[in-house]
């Protein structure tokens, strides 16, 4: 996790922003997905709406990540602390060790974890920022094309999960479509048409489970 | 204010939102829910339509290391990832040294 948050600093160094920027975005989006998306749009010069539509749409695993975790955080008004940390690292550990947990340790445990993890994301983000400018050239453009690396292969290895092959597929055949609309609106129109005709097919789909 | 910093407003405040829905809603939706199964596929769809896009289009300085380099890094990476019993960071470790390789092969 680490590793992808340093070569994000890198990137937004790259880009031009600051440093404060970096950090915002690391620590209030807190969704890998979600930034690069919105470094991508907005590096480029697009505007902020469809740069906050792409990284909605490439964050919207937020919501049923939150769903599925939410009955582990129980019901008292104290589970909302644990609302900006609902992110791939501490759900994936959240989900896999609170069911284990007594009902009164699981949300204590999670802020715990994801505080944690949280401060290495930071700490992560503003190494790569600092660190990018005083690299050689191949080494940054390596560190760029560690986070396209990275979520190609948690792709790949997701793909065997069920409705996940069909949008990945969906997905990569759309990317000429965003290279064709470009600028900033390219990426959300493809992500967002790739996405839903993928949901309708599997939906369906003869003999598919709807 | 810069449109990078309002869109970096709009999107923490639409991330919290989503976030927020899903902690009332859960419980009271089954994660197989039409509107969080259309939610997963867009956000697998947006998400590798970036990746194919960064690996094959890419702009800026990874505009600058040649296609061939690119596509032996994620190929570099695939191997890693089944040589180390899909461990992440031998992969991407296996990935990046295989680019910067490439990289110089292909001047």
């Amino acid at each position: 996790m680490g590793a992808t948050f340093l070569a994000f600093g890198a990137a937004v160094a790259e880009a031009g922003l600051a440093l404060g920027w970096a950090l915002a975005c690391t620590g209030a989006v807190y969704g890998m997905a979600g930034q690069l998306v919105l470094l991508q749009v907005t590096a480029t010069g697009g505007a902020a709406l469809p740069a906050t539509i792409a990284a909605t749409a490439a964050n919207a695993r937020f919501l049923p990540m939150a769903v599925a975790i939410a009955p582990l955080l129980g019901r008292r008004r104290l589970r909302w602390l644990a609302l900006p940390f609902i992110a791939i690292t501490p759900w994936a550990a959240g989900m896999r060790a609170m069911p284990a947990l007594p009902d009164a340790r699981r949300l204590p445990w999670f802020l715990g974890f994801a505080l944690a993890s949280w401060c290495v994301a930071m700490a992560a983000t503003a190494a790569g920022h600092l660190a990018a400018p005083a690299l050689p050239v191949a080494f940054r453009a390596a560190l760029l094309f560690a986070n396209p690396l990275y979520f190609a292969l948690l792709l790949a290895a997701d793909a065997g999960r069920p409705g996940v092959a069909p949008a990945l597929i969906a997905g990569v055949l759309a990317a000429p479509l965003a290279w064709g609309i470009g600028g900033a609106w390219g990426l959300p129109a493809a992500g967002l048409l790739g996405g839903t005709l993928a949901f309708l097919l599997r939906r369906h789909w003869p003999g598919r489970p709807r | 204010m810069t449109q990078a910093d309002l869109a970096l407003g709009l999107t923490v405040l639409v991330g919290l939102l989503l976030r927020g829905a899903g902690l009332l809603l859960g419980g009271a939706l089954r994660p197989d829910h039409p509107a969080i199964a259309w939610a997963s596929t867009v956000s697998v769809a947006t998400l590798a339509a970036f990746v194919t896009l960064a690996i094959a289009a890419p702009s800026g300085l990874l505009a600058t290391v040649p296609l061939a380099a690119r596509l032996a890094g994620l190929a570099g990476g695939a191997l890693a990832w089944r040589a180390f019993g899909s461990r992440l960071l031998p992969a991407m470790l296996g990935g990046l040294a295989t680019l910067l390789l490439a990289r110089l092969a292909t001047g």
